[in-house]
């Protein structure tokens, strides 16, 4: 039994590997971008739907954790001070996307983007037709509201608990709750013709 | 329990957080509405179809990337890379700041606690006491020159009550028998 327990090897908390790289440890921060590059890119991902764009937001993520490593304070987890930052800068993206957006898109109506999303045909097969499923999912959750969106995915995607949320998006629990609660309606709501 | 109420804790009857009466209650609502059932079954199956997207993982060259661009952007205006640039925790700018501040503090500080200073309440009378001669000394010019002439007021008036109750009146005085 204790030798298993040595055998183990040891392994540091996020706070941890915070503490070191603010000493000056760069191996620590690799060590934490490895941690979170791909979860953040899933909620990163969710947020704005396009992959390289996502890509970007995690780059400038993980940029912002080294330049400003010292304004990390421990009274916070670090995985929702990360995922804040992350947010953030999805968010801004997603601002600036808003404003130069002159793209066809905008001036189509509802039902036209919707023949526009699945460019597969649901009816020839089991995979081709969960990915179409995948696909309205994901354009539907695009279409919610902001702050509908990014709890959902917090909670529903990335499995958060109700209290990192409300760390994350700087709003009451209750709150937190009750968003959860009407995103997932209006979803249920949107994706009917799935059922 | 009406329809609003009833969508209010949807997700929290699914995910187990009502209490037991508010459970109770709920569910009474889905015997009564089938489509309230309903309603609860497709939210939980739009759940499970959100947790099941596929997940997604950054490009095999991201972290190279990363350390490119965290080496090209490693410049004047990076914070530093270690506790050994900073001092007591701050950064040199801000330590430079604050060790001004504590010098000007100190400035004023000997400044108004100098001898000098009227302010200093070390240097005020209080009533009723003597001023030791010493200190009358070290007095301004102007400052001892007041005091004088306060004591010269202070002995004439003295003085002469002195001379009156000094002066023998006894030659002068007589009784109305003689």
């Amino acid at each position: 039994m204790s030798l298993d327990k040595q055998k183990q090897p040891f392994v540091y908390t996020d706070e941890q590997l915070i503490a070191r790289f603010q000493a000056g440890d760069e191996r620590a921060y690799i060590e934490l971008v490895n941690r979170y590059r791909d979860r953040l890119m899933n909620f990163v991902f969710q947020f704005l739907g396009d992959m390289e764009q996502a890509e970007d937001v995690v780059q400038d993520t993980m940029l912002k954790l080294y330049e400003k490593k010292h304004y990390y304070r421990e009274i916070a987890k670090f995985s929702t001070w990360i995922y804040t930052i992350a947010r953030n800068l999805a968010n801004t993206e997603l601002r600036k996307r808003k404003r130069r957006k002159t793209t066809l898109l905008s001036h189509m109506t509802r039902d036209e983007r919707e023949y526009e999303l699945p460019a597969i045909q649901p009816e020839t097969g089991q995979e081709v037709q969960s990915e179409f499923a995948e696909k309205r999912i994901q354009a539907a959750i695009n279409e919610l509201p902001e702050h509908f969106k990014t709890v959902i995915i917090l909670r529903d995607i990335q499995e958060l608990s109700y209290d990192d949320i409300s760390s994350i998006v700087g709003v009451p629990l209750g709150t937190v709750k009750s968003r959860i609660n009407r995103a997932r309606l209006q979803l249920q709501a949107d994706l009917k013709d799935l059922r | 329990m009406n329809r609003y109420q009833f969508e209010d804790l949807i997700s929290e009857y699914i995910e187990n957080e009502l209490s037991l009466k508010k459970r109770k209650e709920f569910e009474a609502y889905m015997k009564e509405n089938p489509e309230a059932q309903q309603l609860v079954d497709v939210v939980q199956k739009t759940m499970d179809d959100m947790k099941g997207i596929s997940p997604v993982s950054v490009s095999h060259d991201f972290n190279d990337r990363l350390m490119a661009r965290v080496r090209s952007e490693k410049g004047p205006g990076m914070h530093p890379t270690s506790q050994e640039n900073t001092w007591f925790g701050f950064t040199p700018i801000y330590a430079s700041l604050m060790t001004g501040l504590v010098i000007a503090f100190g400035f004023i500080s000997m400044q108004l606690m100098s001898f000098d200073n009227p302010l200093n309440p070390s240097n005020q009378v209080v009533a009723g006491e003597t001023i030791p001669e010493s200190s009358i000394q070290i007095q301004p010019h102007g400052l001892k020159n007041q005091s004088n002439f306060a004591e010269a007021e202070e002995d004439s008036t003295f003085e002469d009550g002195k001379q009156k109750t000094q002066k023998d009146f006894s030659n002068k005085i007589h009784y109305v028998n003689d």
